[in-house]
């Protein structure tokens, strides 16, 4: 797997100032956010006691989205530089996590926990497998005996039985 | 008295001192490790702890925070790569003087100056702690409301890129605190149909994903970048005579530290990059600062141990965290279902005392094991990333699961992670999130209580001298950054003005 850069995908923010754009893109999130509390219910007036479920939400939303204008008035003033691009690993790495944790539901803790500890450092690079494959075992087998037995931590069963 | 005697007669229990120095060692090796911190580590253990009773569990956490902020200067001497942010500023003069064969003398310096800052802080826990928690009486909604106003204001002179990001990534926290149930009328919000999220979304995997996952993905993205070696000889100690001339930096930045600590959302990163430039802006002679200056280290060092425990006295006394590992040290209290506050010191002083006692013996033994062990601590850095992450991030997930033993809480332990090093890159830290998300509710209940209290009259705030205090505060420390800016450009323009002529 290489991790060599990718080509350059900050150009849109050297025409723009970075924080303008982080700035834009929380504003944007704000009102979404807002939309969102329009949908929540409204309580009995004996219950809210004039303060609706949505008030606070939208006060802090309020205060995010002028923060966020702030941003973008005060990025005018700084350099901005293109950012360096996520290495391929980064993204590589995300997979991972997110496939761990569908494992976990899938597979049960266990047999999930191997695999991400035998593909994980095979994926970053690591090919001493005297050393992989011995981490991929005992380093599992020392969690279920802390977390299991020791702690009683209880895990769903796997496919596996365990 | 009864509280300190029965807080005593705890450590008699070999148990409680075997935690402590278990913490305590825990906290040197991760504070020693590069990208693991004593705040990842807390967030780490805490769900762990929660199984444990609440004299050892936080006596734990807190021997694992005073040990993990010395922990970082090891590292920082010997190879140049800071443990942990506080410990940046002692490499400055640290690795300079390893590189000249004087490890020893720096590890020994940082060692003892970490152990007077610390016993310092603890100290001062103990004199302003009760002193703070008795003003705290007088507090009602309002004047909470306005206080987690000012801890949340605080968070725009924290370190960062940015006030305004940090302000951002606050609010940010609060409204992800406002998920879940209102309580107050039964409301879902942002829920969006999962029950789960019902209850609202628990710090503790947030906090995890936001270190721990998101430090993993960041490891990800430096994998190609050399790994530099400790040096492993000089073990001269320094001598009585470094002792006194580095004397008055000690002091001076256990000062330092104390105040810088005591105030919400400032910690020892702050206080030790201050304790670094005051230490340079006494001395006499300056020529050898940033080439090997003994109070090149004991003025950070000193100052960002004597943050630890100030920090600690807002977390106690008013519920307000300190910095970003008082904020889980916080909700570890909430989690054992205390009530950090002025009610702490009336409903369980045994444990305030078994917390100050734990981080006296911490502080006292990780200096006996940075004296003894540095060498042998060091070597966590020689531990292959290839498989230091990869167990880091599965000791995550079962942290994030064991709490409530939820596979939701691990999808939200790795959304946070993928997240928080989204917003990293962008500038924005994880830190003020975490304040938010923790202080969110006490915001959100003590406005609405003293909404109805003042029967929605906001003027009715400023009737209240605690609250126009506080409120004067917040407005100060928010317009502080821009203050500092002003002037930064300003002696910019005049410095290319300069050049120019």
């Amino acid at each position: 797997m290489s991790s060599k850069p990718s080509v350059d995908r900050a150009a849109p923010a050297a025409r723009f100032p970075r924080d303008m754009v982080i700035g834009f893109c929380t504003v944007v999130l704000c009102a979404v956010a807002y939309w969102i509390t329009l949908s929540f219910a409204d309580a009995p007036a004996a219950v809210a006691q004039n303060v609706q479920p949505a008030t606070f939400p939208r006060l802090v939303i309020s205060v995010i989205a002028v923060l966020a204008v702030a941003l973008m008035v005060i990025s005018f003033r700084k350099d901005s530089r293109p950012g360096k691009s996520v290495p391929a690993m980064v993204a590589m790495t995300a997979s991972m996590m997110l496939a761990f944790v569908v494992a976990f539901e899938a597979l049960g803790f266990i047999l999930a926990m191997a695999l991400f500890c035998f593909f994980m450092p095979v994926i970053w690079g690591e090919r001493r497998w005297h050393a992989v494959i011995p981490f991929a075992v005992l380093f599992p087998g020392a969690i279920y005996m802390l977390f299991v037995l020791g702690l009683g931590v209880h895990f769903d069963t796997g496919i596996l039985g365990f | 008295m009864d509280a300190f005697l029965t807080a005593l007669a705890a450590f008699s229990d070999p148990y409680l001192i075997a935690v402590i120095l278990i913490g305590t060692i825990g906290g040197v090796l991760v504070g020693a490790m590069p990208g693991l911190s004593s705040t990842m580590a807390t967030a780490l253990l805490l769900p762990f702890t929660l199984t444990m009773d609440p004299i050892p569990a936080i006596s734990l956490l807190s021997a694992l925070y005073c040990a993990g902020t010395f922990g970082g200067s090891i590292t920082a001497i010997l190879v140049n790569a800071p443990g942990a942010p506080p410990a940046a500023a002692t490499a400055f003069d640290g690795y300079p003087l390893a590189q000249n064969g004087k490890a020893g003398m720096a590890l020994g310096m940082a060692a003892v100056s970490s152990v007077i800052g610390g016993i310092f802080s603890v100290v001062v826990l103990i004199v302003a702690a009760p002193l703070l928690s008795r003003v705290a009486y007088n507090f009602g909604p309002p004047e909470y409301f306005a206080l987690s106003l000012f801890g949340l204001s605080m968070l725009a002179t924290i370190s960062g890129e940015s006030a305004l990001k940090n302000l951002i990534g606050g609010a940010f926290g609060v409204l992800l605190a406002t998920i879940g149930m209102d309580f107050t009328t039964g409301v879902d919000r942002f829920t969006f149909g999962y029950w789960e999220l019902s209850e609202g979304i628990h710090f503790i995997p947030v906090m995890i994903g936001l270190f721990a996952g998101c430090e993993f993905l960041t490891q990800a993205s430096k994998l190609k970048e050399g790994r530099v070696r400790a040096i492993f000889d000089a073990v001269k100690l320094p001598g009585w005579a470094d002792f006194k001339r580095c004397f008055g930096t000690i002091c001076r930045s256990c000062g330092i530290g104390s105040f810088i600590g005591l105030l919400p959302a400032e910690g020892g990163t702050v206080a030790a990059m201050i304790g670094y430039n005051e230490a340079k802006r006494w001395a006499k002679d300056k020529s050898q600062f940033g080439k090997g200056d003994l109070r090149g280290i004991a003025g950070p060092e000193a100052a960002n141990n004597a943050a630890t425990g100030a920090a600690m006295v807002p977390t106690l006394a008013l519920g307000i965290p300190g910095s970003a590992t008082t904020a889980i040290i916080l909700g570890a209290l909430l989690a054992h279902g205390l009530r950090p506050g002025p009610h702490l010191f009336t409903e369980t002083p045994t444990l305030l005392y078994a917390i100050f006692l734990s981080m006296l013996i911490a502080n006292f033994a990780f200096a006996a094991f940075g004296f003894l062990g540095a060498k042998l601590f060091a070597r966590v850095t020689l531990i292959p990333t290839e498989f230091l992450w990869p167990a880091v991030f599965v000791l995550a997930s079962i942290g994030a699961y064991a709490m409530d033993q939820s596979i939701m809480d691990v999808w939200i332990m790795v959304l946070a992670g993928l997240f928080g090093f989204v917003l990293k890159r962008y500038g924005f830290s994880a830190a003020p999130i975490i304040m938010g998300l923790i202080l969110g509710e006490l915001v959100e209940n003590s406005l609405k209580q003293s909404l109805i209290i003042f029967d929605h009259n906001w003027f009715h705030f400023l009737e209240r001298p605690i609250v126009v205090t506080f409120l004067v505060l917040t407005l100060a420390s928010m317009i502080w950054p821009l203050v500092t800016l002003f002037r930064t450009k300003r002696q910019e323009r005049k410095a290319a003005n300069a050049a120019q002529n």
